[in-house]
């Protein structure tokens, strides 16, 4: 036995493949995500939806993202600071205008209306004690605890119409935030795009699906050569299975917490 | 070792897809109402057109498996009464009726019909957990209003505008040869399209494509719809 090697830490794997109505008009893939571990444990994750409506929805949701765990990966975040919730809020809050911020000057310096880089965003602070979410737009964040327990810490926010959602771009994008701070044992985090919302959440009651997601966590757990892991997952999400259901594009970031 | 390779095997042979459950979430639905002006005036080609253009409409939806399982349709008649000849139905389990033309053209009544039908749907969407699209009611009519008071057609219209200005509905017209394009614009909020001779046809296929557009889409606002070949504005 080699585990000498073996310390605690998260595995993480993730994906964003382009829907099938999107491959067919030749469109990109409008979501992108992006994450990075931190010191202490402490794991960033972002996902983002580009509005289809919008010209330049892929620019928005790359800006989005790079930007904002750009800027969480130079935060100074210890279990000190971790353990106020304020300081958590204030920084996915920061992150966020700090991403609108960086899509504005883009649309300023490429003429482009800020509309036309409309994007949702979800943020997460992991550590194995907390999680903390901000989100604008559509999309979910759940987390599993050490008891087994699936906890939805966001829900997607749409307006009456299905097809409507507020933008990190929208005038009153950031006033209309989700929070959620979530003080557990953290096993799992999960964050997905819309794409997936119909699959992955009992709308009726507004659940996370648990058959949907504890398969998911067990494949991440075990996911130790990542490559692979994520070539297993990018065949999911265009497997025949799913992509009869859903045509949007899809993006899923599962993580883990390794405790050996 | 022992450990390591246990683990790698199991990856390898961790299909997802057999093992991952869906959530069982209704279809969302993305409700059409065709309000029809099957006045006297529409009698002989004209309502032949409209029939076979009903026809098309279903042939189209059924063409996308999603927009067939989303789509809903309902018809509304008017001349000299009202009738809903069609509940909200999806496109899948829709049999185009052969409509016939006699009497006069009550169409303020015709819209408050459809817009009450729109609430109760959307009411019927909210208690089962269905979601939705902002529905749309599509008027197509060789006339104007007649065979009803003036204040019937005037509460329609303003009815429709509150609705149109509060997103409740997207409310469409489209005049036919001889109506009366300037009355109707004084009624709906979008401009009136008049249809090239009787290309119902084309119209129908358009309105297909433009309802699987939407019901694909996940942000509204502009969804682009297809250019518009049979009618001008």
């Amino acid at each position: 036995m080699n585990t000498s090697k073996q310390i605690s830490q998260w595995r993480i794997v993730a994906a964003s493949v382009c829907g099938t109505s999107h491959t067919k008009n030749q469109q990109l893939c409008q979501d992108a995500h992006h994450w990075q571990l931190l010191a202490n444990n402490v794991l960033v994750i972002a996902a983002a939806d580009g509005a289809g409506s919008a010209k330049l929805g892929k620019v928005g949701s790359m800006i989005a993202v790079e930007t904002a765990i750009d800027h969480l990966s130079r935060q100074e975040m210890t279990s000190d600071s971790l353990a106020n919730d304020d300081v958590l809020r204030y920084l996915l809050t920061d992150a966020m205008l700090v991403a609108r911020t960086s899509i504005e000057t883009e649309a300023d310096v490429c003429n482009h209306q800020l509309h036309d880089l409309a994007t949702t965003l979800i943020l997460m602070i992991a550590t194995p004690e907390v999680v903390a979410v901000g989100q604008v737009g559509d999309g979910l964040a759940v987390a599993k605890n050490g008891m087994g327990n699936l906890i939805a810490l966001t829900i997607p926010s749409n307006g009456e119409y299905i097809n409507q959602t507020t933008f990190l771009t929208s005038l009153d994008g950031l006033e209309t935030a989700q929070f959620k701070i979530c003080r557990d044992e953290i096993v799992n985090v999960g964050v997905l795009t819309d794409g997936l919302q119909m699959l992955a959440l009992n709308m009726i009651v507004g659940e996370p699906h648990k058959p949907f997601f504890f398969p998911l966590f067990e494949f991440v757990a075990n996911a130790e050569d990542r490559v692979l892991a994520k070539e297993h997952l990018m065949r999911f999400l265009s497997s025949d299975k799913i992509t009869q259901r859903t045509d949007d594009d899809l993006t899923l970031i599962l993580a883990a917490f390794i405790n050996s | 070792m022992d450990y390591n390779i246990t683990q790698k095997v199991m990856i390898d042979t961790f299909n997802l897809d057999e093992v991952v459950e869906f959530a069982e979430n209704p279809e969302p639905r993305c409700p059409c109402v065709l309000l029809l002006d099957t006045s006297g005036s529409m009698e002989g080609e004209r309502i032949e057109a409209l029939n076979q253009g009903l026809l098309s409409l279903k042939d189209e939806l059924v063409k996308n498996s999603l927009a067939s399982r989303r789509v809903e349709v309902a018809i509304i008649t008017f001349d000299s009464n009202v009738n809903v000849v069609q509940d909200f139905v999806t496109a899948d389990q829709f049999n185009p009726p052969i409509l016939t033309a006699q009497g006069l053209t009550i169409m303020g009544s015709a819209i408050h019909k459809a817009l009450d039908l729109i609430q109760e749907r959307k009411s019927q969407y909210r208690t089962n957990g269905i979601a939705y699209y902002r529905p749309w009611v599509f008027m197509i009519t060789d006339g104007e209003p007649q065979g009803e008071l003036d204040h019937v057609v005037e509460q329609a219209a303003q009815r429709l505008q509150g609705d149109e200005s509060n997103k409740r509905v997207a409310f469409f017209t489209v005049g036919v040869e001889n109506a009366n394009m300037s009355r109707l614009s004084q009624i709906a909020v979008r401009s009136p399209l008049k249809l090239k001779g009787l290309n119902f046809i084309e119209m129908f296929v358009w309105l297909s494509a433009s309802m699987s557009a939407v019901s694909h889409s996940q942000v509204d606002e502009q969804v682009a719809l297809p250019p518009i070949g049979w009618g001008s504005v």
